[in-house]
């Protein structure tokens, strides 16, 4: 009788510890959140009580909500979608023998090292079009006469966020591929030479089914991680010009600590998290049948 | 079996006891005055950093007047403008608002009453000594919620190397000259130099509404204080900012350029012309400059910034006294002189005024060993106070027009909306 | 794949690599001279490398701001923070991968959940509780935070590693007679190592670049860490870009060479991990 209260008990004892540390760190911040985003919030960000669903009606009356949205997907989709393709593209450079190859990889390492809010400074000074660095090299080599304006408009902006989003992602990607890659057992690949097997045959047939799930790791935290990125796009750009360049994370910050309207950012960030969880679940649920499948 | 049991129960309840204990006695920092432990008082403050040097300063200070005030704790915290409204923001929605606080506006403090009324905490000698102007500044429906720090006021800066090279001899009178001023320079230096410096991005932005509405004759309000926000002038003005950047003579991303790094640029002479506070030209920098009066009306704009009192149901009279205390002690003539020597700001109060218009030279500025106070500069600079005009912060609506003129701005000069649409849709919101 | 290349292929690898270096090293190229120029030198627009050589700019920022401090401060919230996090993470990995029992699948989808939050959006709740626990402005709460946010990562990373290693070998020690636990560090772990490295490097980095939280959370200026540390170079009236990117080169360089020292690792941490997400 002992022994099998034992057996049942014993593996929630194995998961105490991280249990703790996440609903105290986490979930209760999270139920915080949840409830102020039905509170009316004053604008030195005193909570004056609950306020119902008003907060959502007021931000889904908000074209700037709408307009963000739109921006985020298309920041989560290009960011992650240019950085997986050359990520991948990457590690299969790397994974080729050449001299050089271990110097080429320690530049990779970089991007990833560095701390986003630096990224984003750096590149700011890098692309400013009055006295950037950008401009001036370019000029030196003759690629152009005068200085560029690089981020006129709002979509050249949100372009080069995207730019440094972009560059600090891949190598993470690269790296879990490379980890894929260095399984496969090369056998295979002669084997398939024997065959007669084209470069590309080779690739769609044996390493891409290899690496999938290193990818779909790398592809799903990246997902999380660039759909949550704040630095990038708040040291750039804050939203400028009129908002036009916000994510649902810049934006809720804005209404947070400038305008004033806690109850308002609660709820985009409320928002934000059903999206990002109705993506996630889709992916557990398609990720827990491949593995009873398998 | 048990035992493997035991041991993982053990390893699980050290971690937790290593949690709980961290909850229980990590804390040496940041405890307010809740305990109210004896007799002592503890004050958070929250000051503004306003150079490099801030932390330095009110570190002695600290010292200072913890020797001098037995039982009075100052737990006293620089914070840069960058983060100080969502600092300050968060600390209020943990209920954890400071004891003291150094900002810019205090309407939306007012507005959720948190505030206690300054004539509760400052003294009669103190009160008496504030320029009335700045006092009064500080006047929401009658009562008197905050106390003016510092003050600085903003005037056009011409680098005359430039613009005499470019064939200009004085600094632009006029709007019109502004513009044929601009024109020439660029005409002269191509893409070398910038003409003019403009900042509308979010984090200033009202400033450049303010001087170029007010020098076109328009402005935040009419004369029965009322917001008016889509006057003919200020369309004028509003269109004549996005003349400036579509004629490409100020800096290029004027939507996220700051204040500070333009500065720098006209300290270093790539600069030819910005409108900017009195105390932007780096002291080492090389560049021959004037001072000049707005184009135009020639209003400046006087930026005052305050100190404020939070209340506190539960603490008593003992606090309330130490923040008498705290004031007393800094806006005292030699050390209140000094910090604003230190920083390069007006003082707000009469005797500190009086004195740097013929002392300065007796205090240094912050981080140098030799730089010392200018009296002639406090005297020009304090005569011209009287004539700016200052934002309209004690208005409820403030934040919004604040953040809804920037709008207006970007919008206007990105090409989005006209300036008159803009203005009307921004009066239609505020006036509602 | 060590097939040979044809000599164009060769030249195309070689072309690729060296635009590739090229891009990722300009940014740092930028800050290193930028960090050498003179102050006056920060906005002219006619010469890319320093006129004068300020070496001793990278002296000055010692005494500019407690820079030393923030260095130390950013190791101590990063280690504790990854060492605290593998801690709660191991047990938990260990019970996913192995055992069987209720709620496995609904805590699984919890982990992954409670990543879908950033520090952002839960600041304001994260602050209060804080105060409520008396961990505002202590190194010791910014390490149960970025523990707690990185538990998820790690906990994932952990399963997939264990999950692919056989637990025939843990069965033969227990026949042995290992206790569970003692199976579990005298063969598991060692198996496990490069997945568990792995995860020690995720965290660290996360910590040691975590920002919002710090700035929020942590007042105090010398217990301030890194990344929050060198805002003190954006001052009200100047910003110190040649102090600014001479200490940001100074926070980059550790976690590279924390990289390069066990990249072998890495690479083959990250495949187990993905092996059975």
């Amino acid at each position: 009788m002992k022994k099998k209260t034992l057996t049942v008990v014993q593996p929630y004892v194995w998961l105490l510890p991280s249990v703790v540390l996440m609903v105290g760190m986490i979930l209760i911040p999270i139920i915080s959140v949840f409830k102020i985003s039905f509170s009316e919030v004053g604008r030195s960000g005193l909570v004056r009580g609950l306020n119902g669903v008003q907060n959502y009606l007021d931000i889904f009356d908000e074209p700037v909500f709408w307009h963000t949205l739109q921006n985020t997907v298309v920041w989560t989709v290009v960011v992650v979608g240019v950085s997986t393709v050359f990520g991948f593209i990457l590690a299969m450079v790397l994974n080729q023998d050449f001299r050089g190859r271990k110097f080429v990889r320690a530049v990779v390492i970089f991007p990833w090292a560095t701390a986003l809010v630096i990224q984003s400074v750096i590149w700011k000074y890098i692309i400013n079009a009055d006295y950037g660095s950008l401009n001036i090299l370019l000029k030196k080599i003759g690629l152009i006469k005068g200085f560029v304006n690089w981020t006129e408009t709002a979509n050249s902006m949100f372009g080069w966020e995207c730019w440094v989003g972009i560059f600090v992602t891949f190598p993470f990607v690269t790296f879990c591929v490379l980890s894929g890659l260095q399984s496969i057992d090369t056998s295979l690949y002669e084997s398939a030479a024997v065959d007669g097997a084209s470069f590309w045959q080779k690739h769609f047939k044996i390493t891409l089914p290899l690496v999938a799930p290193s990818l779909t790791v790398s592809t799903v935290l990246n997902i999380i991680y660039v759909f949550n990125s704040f630095p990038i796009v708040w040291t750039i750009s804050k939203g400028a010009p009129a908002d036009q360049t916000h994510t649902l994370v810049t934006y809720l910050y804005q209404l947070s600590f400038t305008d004033g309207k806690g109850g308002h950012a609660a709820a985009v960030s409320v928002i934000g998290f059903v999206v990002l969880a109705v993506c996630a679940s889709i992916y557990m649920i398609l990720s827990l049948r491949g593995e009873e499948e398998s | 079996m048990k035992r493997k049991f035991i041991s993982v129960l053990l390893c699980a309840a050290m971690i937790m006891t290593m949690l709980a204990g961290c909850g229980g006695g990590g804390s040496t920092e940041g405890g307010s005055a809740e305990g109210g432990s004896g007799d002592g008082v503890t004050l958070d403050i929250i000051i503004s950093q306003y150079g490099n040097y801030t932390q330095d300063w009110w570190t002695e200070f600290e010292k200072n007047f913890e020797e001098a005030n037995e039982g009075i704790d100052l737990n006293i915290e620089i914070v840069s403008w960058n983060d100080i409204y969502s600092v300050v923001n968060t600390r209020i929605s943990s209920d954890e608002q400071p004891d003291i606080l150094n900002i810019s506006g205090f309407a939306d403090y007012v507005a959720d009453d948190l505030l206690m009324p300054a004539e509760d905490y400052v003294s009669d000698e103190l009160k008496a000594n504030f320029i009335p102007s700045f006092w009064e500044s500080n006047d929401m429906d009658g009562t008197i919620w905050a106390i003016p720090i510092l003050a600085s006021c903003r005037a056009l800066f011409c680098n005359m190397e430039l613009l005499k090279k470019a064939g200009v001899e004085n600094p632009p009178a006029t709007w019109d000259e502004v513009l044929a001023a601009c024109k020439a320079i660029q005409e002269e230096y191509g893409s070398d130099i910038v003409p003019w410096g403009l900042d509308i991005s979010t984090d200033e932005g009202q400033a450049a509404f303010s001087y170029y509405t007010w020098n076109f004759g328009g402005g935040f309000v009419d004369e029965n204080g009322d917001w008016d926000l889509n006057s003919e002038e200020n369309v004028k003005a509003v269109e004549f900012i996005k003349q400036l950047y579509e004629a490409k003579v100020c800096n290029s991303a004027p939507f996220t350029d700051t204040r500070y790094p333009l500065q720098d640029a006209f300290s270093a002479g790539t600069l030819a012309m910005m409108i900017g506070p009195m105390n932007m030209v780096a002291s080492d920098s090389e560049v021959d400059y004037v001072v000049a009066d707005l184009p135009g009306e020639k209003i400046p704009l006087g930026v005052c910034d305050q100190l404020m009192a939070f209340k506190d149901e539960e603490a008593g009279e003992a606090r309330t006294e130490a923040i008498t205390k705290f004031f007393d002690a800094f806006y005292e003539c030699e050390t209140y002189s000094d910090y604003m020597v230190y920083e390069g700001f007006l003082p707000a109060t009469q005797d500190a005024s009086d004195n740097l218009a013929t002392n300065a030279e007796k205090y240094k500025v912050g981080g140098s060993d030799d730089a010392t106070g200018d009296s002639e500069y406090f005297k020009t600079f304090c005569a011209v106070l009287p004539t700016c005009q200052f934002y309209p912060m004690q208005k409820a609506e403030w934040m919004d027009v604040r953040n809804g003129v920037i709008d207006v701005e970007q919008q206007v000069c990105e090409g989005t909306a006209s300036a008159q649409e803009a203005l009307d849709k921004l009066q239609e919101s505020v006036a509602k | 794949m060590t097939s040979r290349r044809k000599p164009w292929q060769t030249a195309l690898l070689y072309a690729f690599v060296v635009v590739l270096c090229v891009v990722i090293l300009y940014p740092y190229f930028v800050m290193f001279i930028t960090a050498l120029k003179d102050k006056k030198e920060m906005y002219a627009i006619d010469h890319i490398l320093p006129e004068v050589w300020r070496w001793s700019n990278f002296a000055e920022i010692w005494s500019a701001a407690p820079v030393f401090k923030y260095l130390i401060n950013s190791l101590t919230v990063a280690g504790g923070a990854t060492l605290l996090a593998i801690i709660c993470g191991i047990p938990a990995a260990y019970a996913l991968a192995r055992m069987r029992f209720k709620g496995k699948g609904i805590f699984m989808g919890a982990v992954i959940m409670s990543q879908m939050f950033s520090p952002v959006v839960l600041l304001v709740g994260i602050y209060r509780m804080m105060v409520n626990i008396h961990l505002n402005n202590t190194i010791l709460g910014l390490i149960l935070l970025n523990a707690a946010f990185n538990q998820a990562f790690a906990i994932w990373l952990l399963r997939g590693t264990f999950v692919g290693i056989s637990p025939e070998m843990e069965q033969a020690a227990k026949i042995d007679g290992c206790g569970t636990v003692k199976a579990l560090v005298k063969v598991l772990l060692p198996m496990a190592a490069p997945g568990i490295i792995t995860t020690l490097i995720f965290v660290f980095i996360n910590a040691w670049n975590e920002y919002t939280i710090a700035l929020t959370l942590i007042s105090t200026d010398i217990l301030k860490p890194m990344t929050v540390g060198i805002n003190v170079f954006y001052g009200f009236n100047f910003i110190q870009w040649q102090y600014l990117f001479a200490t940001s080169l100074f926070a980059t360089l550790p976690v590279v060479a924390l990289f390069l020292m066990i990249e072998k690792h890495l690479v083959a941490g990250l495949t187990s991990g993905g092996v059975k997400g």
